[in-house]
């Protein structure tokens, strides 16, 4: 059987009783797929819950894996399920704690990871792409990722997002134009590009749009 | 609107962008989580996943087999008594510990060891004979004249 790539193989001989290659696959992905969580969700918590999950999902589903693809659309499609799960789930959190705001005129439980002070934290330690990276809209943003860490093509991208061609097409240009735009201003501004306070606040107002 | 080839130079991977993403620090997973990944990988393999249902088809096999041994059980034990070619071999190893099966086995034996003592031989024939079984019982007496030639000359056997 001739494969798509050596990680679709390595996935294969996992299914049919080799553990070691389990291992192999691990050291491949794991530095991209965590990073891929980590810059969607924006916290470490957060990545480091939806990374084993990726990988439990990966392994309990096992036996019914068939190379069809790069073996990564097959890891990445199953991580992003769990980061749309996530999403719902955070919104639904986020829903319910203004409900009982209304009701019981209390502070609402937040997720740490929505906390602000811990999100200008996180966004302290970024560079300016980075924190421009985290004002895209979610799709753009995973459209962007999902090709810098794992080279897959708009075709694929469009495979493990679950949309058409033109809609992932369409993603990746606004988030590489608006990255574009963020740096640009950045530039701009005649100050440092990368890894400044003062110039990721302007980022964060100015790039977001 | 940018330039239509704007998106498929940065698909080539020859973008400033991408470069300068590149560039970004590389975070990995820590330690602990890619222990915790491994382990569930191991563990997970000591478990295939189809063991449930090859557990269920083991449970429904064991019990089918339980049904058909209480349903045909007995009769087989029952039809094994009532057929003297098939007990006659067990009746031959078994002849200290169930006495009373054994006798009635001997009537029908032609195994010349299990003769038995000329008066007995004579009163399974003449029980043979009242219960109107006479072609056995003839073959009987053929066997028995055989294995004691000179005792009918002595007496009467018919």
């Amino acid at each position: 059987m001739e494969f798509l790539d050596e990680d679709a193989a390595l996935m294969t001989r996992y299914r049919d009783g080799d553990a070691d290659a389990f291992t192999r696959l691990y050291a491949h992905h794991k530095g991209p797929l965590y990073r891929y969580l980590l810059r969607q969700v924006r916290n470490a918590g957060a990545a480091a819950d939806l990374f084993q999950e990726v990988w439990s999902r990966l392994i309990a589903t096992r036996s019914r894996y068939v190379a069809r693809a790069k073996f990564a659309t097959y890891l990445f499609h199953i991580a992003h399920n769990c980061t749309v799960d996530f999403f719902r789930r955070d919104l639904a959190m986020r829903r319910g704690a203004r409900f009982d705001e209304v009701e019981q005129s209390t502070e609402p439980e937040v997720p740490e990871y929505q906390r602000p002070d811990v999100i200008a934290e996180f966004a302290e330690q970024q560079s300016a792409l980075l924190a421009a990276l985290g004002a895209l809209p979610q799709e753009q943003r995973e459209a962007f990722l999902l090709h810098e860490e794992t080279g897959l093509t708009i075709e694929e991208i469009a495979r493990v997002t679950d949309v058409g061609l033109e809609t992932a097409k369409s993603r990746m240009r606004y988030a590489i134009r608006k990255l574009k735009k963020s740096l640009a201003s950045v530039h701009s501004a005649g100050t440092q590009p990368i890894r400044t306070r003062g110039n990721l606040k302007d980022t964060l107002v100015n790039g977001s749009a | 609107m940018d330039p239509p080839d704007d998106l498929d130079n940065y698909l080539r991977g020859d973008s400033a962008l991408s470069r300068q993403y590149k560039r970004e620090s590389a975070p990995i997973p820590p330690h602990a989580l890619d222990r915790r990944v491994l382990e569930f990988s191991r563990e997970a393999y000591g478990k295939p996943p189809c063991l449930a249902p090859l557990a269920f088809a083991a449970s429904v096999l064991l019990s089918v087999a339980l049904v058909l041994a209480i349903l045909f059980g007995p009769q087989s034990a029952k039809r094994v008594d009532n057929a003297p070619h098939l007990v006659r071999v067990a009746a031959h190893a078994n002849a200290s510990t169930n006495a009373p099966l054994n006798r009635k086995l001997e009537l029908y034996s032609s195994d010349p060891r299990l003769a038995r003592a000329p008066a007995v031989w004579l009163a399974d024939i003449a029980a043979l004979r009242r219960a109107g079984r006479n072609a056995e019982a003839d073959a009987e007496l053929r066997r028995f004249r055989s294995a004691y030639a000179g005792y009918c000359n002595r007496r009467a056997c018919d």
